[in-house]
């Protein structure tokens, strides 16, 4: 029983396949063909037809590309199985089969999701938009400001590209919820050009007096001030600002630094579900703002040098409680912006431990100068490890990194295979219109294309959509319980995503542009050529004819 | 149009299978299993063969309801290039033989 249905399957495998085939390849898959029925067993008839549907693949392929009638095929066929209108009506089927599955995914949403992701990487090449701004953010600020939703519009505020427009909603968002208050630092990390920092750091900090975060934001305003007043950036301690150094001893003296990124979580999740978004590229844009302010680490590194430099005076002066201070200073900066925090790669703070342990020495407290001398050395290790784990995140590629990569060339291929489908399209009717030399076998070929182009794209389509699902599902689970797992993972990949394949940093983006406009112009230019060269041909054998 | 076909040791054996009995026509199943090539194999050697005019093809009409066979057979030009090429292999091959029946490959 197996026997006959394994024949049956290899048989209609056949069948489908000449079907398909163009006329130089078709004779020889009828050979092909012909001698399964000779063949003893189902499998080894099975076997036969899969290797006989290779061969018609393969010539399939070799045949578009080749010259026409270049005497690939030295056959006739004995028209066994039909003709071009069995093949014309079969590729019209499974192109169609495989447009609707095509349509069927676009209703998936983690399938428009992932179209969306593979788009972004053309967004700066095409100056269309930046990444940053997205147009979902504008209708989501007028949806929220509608509703009255400050939740929503703080959102939004912390989102949104243009800075006063962010201010703007940050504004009207405390102005409805006093509670949202918070808003006011991520806006001003983002955007710390803005004049409104001015007036929302005294409320932060009366909101919240304890937190080192509005003093590190003052603290940048300074410096921003100073560059773009053309001033030098200071390399001594006797050099910086009074009022920065204020700042940097309020940061100092602060019980805590908190980003307030619990608060911004909570709130997005609410507001997605409220919303009901799906682009994790709009949503998790946002996830990337919380921190410091840019200047933020570099203000530590100063301020910490400043104090160590400040106690080695002292030291010097014989003045050991008032170094001692500035020492433990330095220490609790480096406690309170925690392990995770690029504060430890200051040489500061392990300078900072090896002076206290010095003078705890000088003092005759030996158990004390070993444990500092100790830490110090911890230090040492732990900013070696950093050094060494930046060296193999820049050189190596990690799986979320490798998914954008097959992401983007999904997304590219869909755009080619779509340009392939037009084309052959297009091309259908055109050469009807303007009679083609050669007509049945550039009949094939635009069928052959137009056949290649949708598997192609159902092929391209479901790869995309394997390899972003597991995001899509980080990004939901992260949004439905707040479970954090993967999310750095999604954060990487939405970051490889956003550049062109194979670009790596701005140098070689700005490269990709000008060689990619370059080629385009060029290729624009060769068409161009050709049509005109077709049409003087042509016009100049009418000319002779007549 | 007698350009040089590439020599792979399928298409010698396909070639030394011919030549055993050049004069017959042969079925492409059949050569199959006398050769051991499968038809992913087969075929595009068969269709190198012919389109270098090695091989001359013919359809053979068969009984009512099965689809007629198509069959092959070493052109006179064919012959004789596979006898030579065969000739020029075999020594080589044969040492390859040897070489594998005492284990030194």
């Amino acid at each position: 029983m197996a026997d006959i249905y394994l024949r049956k399957l290899a048989s209609w495998l056949l069948r489908s396949a000449l079907a398909l085939a163009p006329p130089d390849v078709r004779p020889w898959g009828e050979a092909m063909f012909a001698e399964l029925n000779r063949v003893p067993s189902g499998w080894a008839a099975l076997t036969w037809a899969v290797g006989s549907l290779g061969v018609i693949f393969t010539q399939t392929l070799l045949c578009l590309f080749r010259a026409q009638n270049s005497g690939a095929s030295t056959l006739t066929s004995p028209l066994v199985l039909g003709g071009g209108d069995t093949m014309r009506k079969t590729t019209l089927i499974t192109g169609s089969g495989c447009l609707l599955a095509c349509a069927l995914f676009l209703l998936v949403p983690a399938f428009r999701q992932a179209v969306r992701v593979s788009l972004t990487q053309w967004h700066d090449v095409f100056h269309v938009t930046s990444w940053q701004q997205k147009p979902g953010l504008d209708v989501l600020g007028r949806r929220a400001r509608e509703r009255g939703d400050a939740e929503a519009m703080a959102f939004v505020a912390v989102r949104h590209w243009d800075a006063e427009e962010s201010a703007r909603l940050a504004e009207d968002a405390v102005r409805l919820d006093p509670k949202l208050i918070w808003v006011y630092a991520i806006v001003a990390v983002r955007h710390p050009g803005l004049p409104e920092i001015a007036a929302w750091v005294p409320k932060l900090r009366q909101w919240d007096p304890q937190n080192a975060l509005p003093h590190f934001i003052t603290a940048e305003s300074i410096d921003i001030a100073q560059v773009t007043r053309g001033g030098k950036v200071p390399q001594r301690a006797d050099e910086e600002d009074p009022a920065w150094k204020t700042e940097m001893a309020a940061v100092s003296q602060s019980q805590k630094l908190d980003e307030y990124s619990h608060l911004q979580k909570e709130l997005d999740r609410r507001v997605v579900l409220r919303f009901g978004l799906q682009d994790p590229e709009m949503v998790m844009s946002g996830e990337e703002q919380y921190g410091l302010p840019t200047y933020g680490t570099w203000d530590s590194f100063r301020y910490a040098k400043f104090l160590v430099e400040e106690g080695e005076k002292l030291e010097s002066q014989g003045d050991h409680v008032g170094a001692s201070g500035k020492y433990w200073s330095v220490v609790r900066l480096g406690q309170m912006m925690g392990p995770d925090s690029l504060f430890i790669m200051s040489p500061s703070i392990q300078d900072a431990y090896k002076r206290l342990g010095g003078l705890a020495e000088q003092e005759g407290k030996n158990d004390q100068a070993r444990l500092l001398g100790y830490l110090a050395g911890k230090l040492h290790d732990a900013r070696e490890k950093e050094i060494i784990a930046w060296r193999n995140n820049s050189t190596e590629l990690t799986i979320a990194g490798w998914s954008a990569s097959v992401v983007r060339a999904s997304g590219l291929l869909i755009l080619v295979f779509i340009g392939f489908a037009g084309i052959s399209l297009v091309s259908g009717p055109a050469q009807k219109g303007f009679k083609v030399s050669n007509a049945s076998h550039a009949s094939g070929l635009i069928q052959g294309l137009g056949l290649v182009s949708a598997l192609g794209l159902v092929v391209s389509c479901a790869t995309l959509y394997v390899s972003y699902r597991p995001y899509a599902y980080i990004f939901r689970r992260f949004i439905s319980t707040g479970d954090e797992r993967g999310i750095r993972e999604l954060y990487q990949f939405l970051d490889s995503a956003r550049s062109p394949l194979g670009v790596h940093n701005f140098g070689q983006m700005r490269d990709f542009v000008f060689y990619f406009w370059v080629g385009a112009t060029l290729l624009g230019l060769v068409v161009v050529l050709m049509i005109s060269l077709r049409l003087y041909l042509s016009r100049s054998r009418v000319a002779a004819m007549a | 149009m007698k350009k040089a076909v590439r020599m792979s040791p399928q298409t010698l054996s396909l070639l030394e299978e011919f030549l055993a009995q050049p004069a017959e026509w042969r079925y492409g199943y059949n050569l199959s299993r006398e050769t051991g090539l499968k038809s992913g194999t087969l075929y595009p050697i068969l269709m190198r063969l012919a389109r270098h005019q090695w091989l001359e093809t013919k359809w053979e009409a068969t009984e009512e309801g099965t689809p007629p066979r198509h069959m092959y057979r070493l052109t006179p030009d064919g012959l004789e290039l596979a006898r030579e090429r065969v000739r020029e292999a075999r020594p080589r091959r044969g040492a390859q033989r040897a070489a594998y029946a005492e284990g030194r490959i």
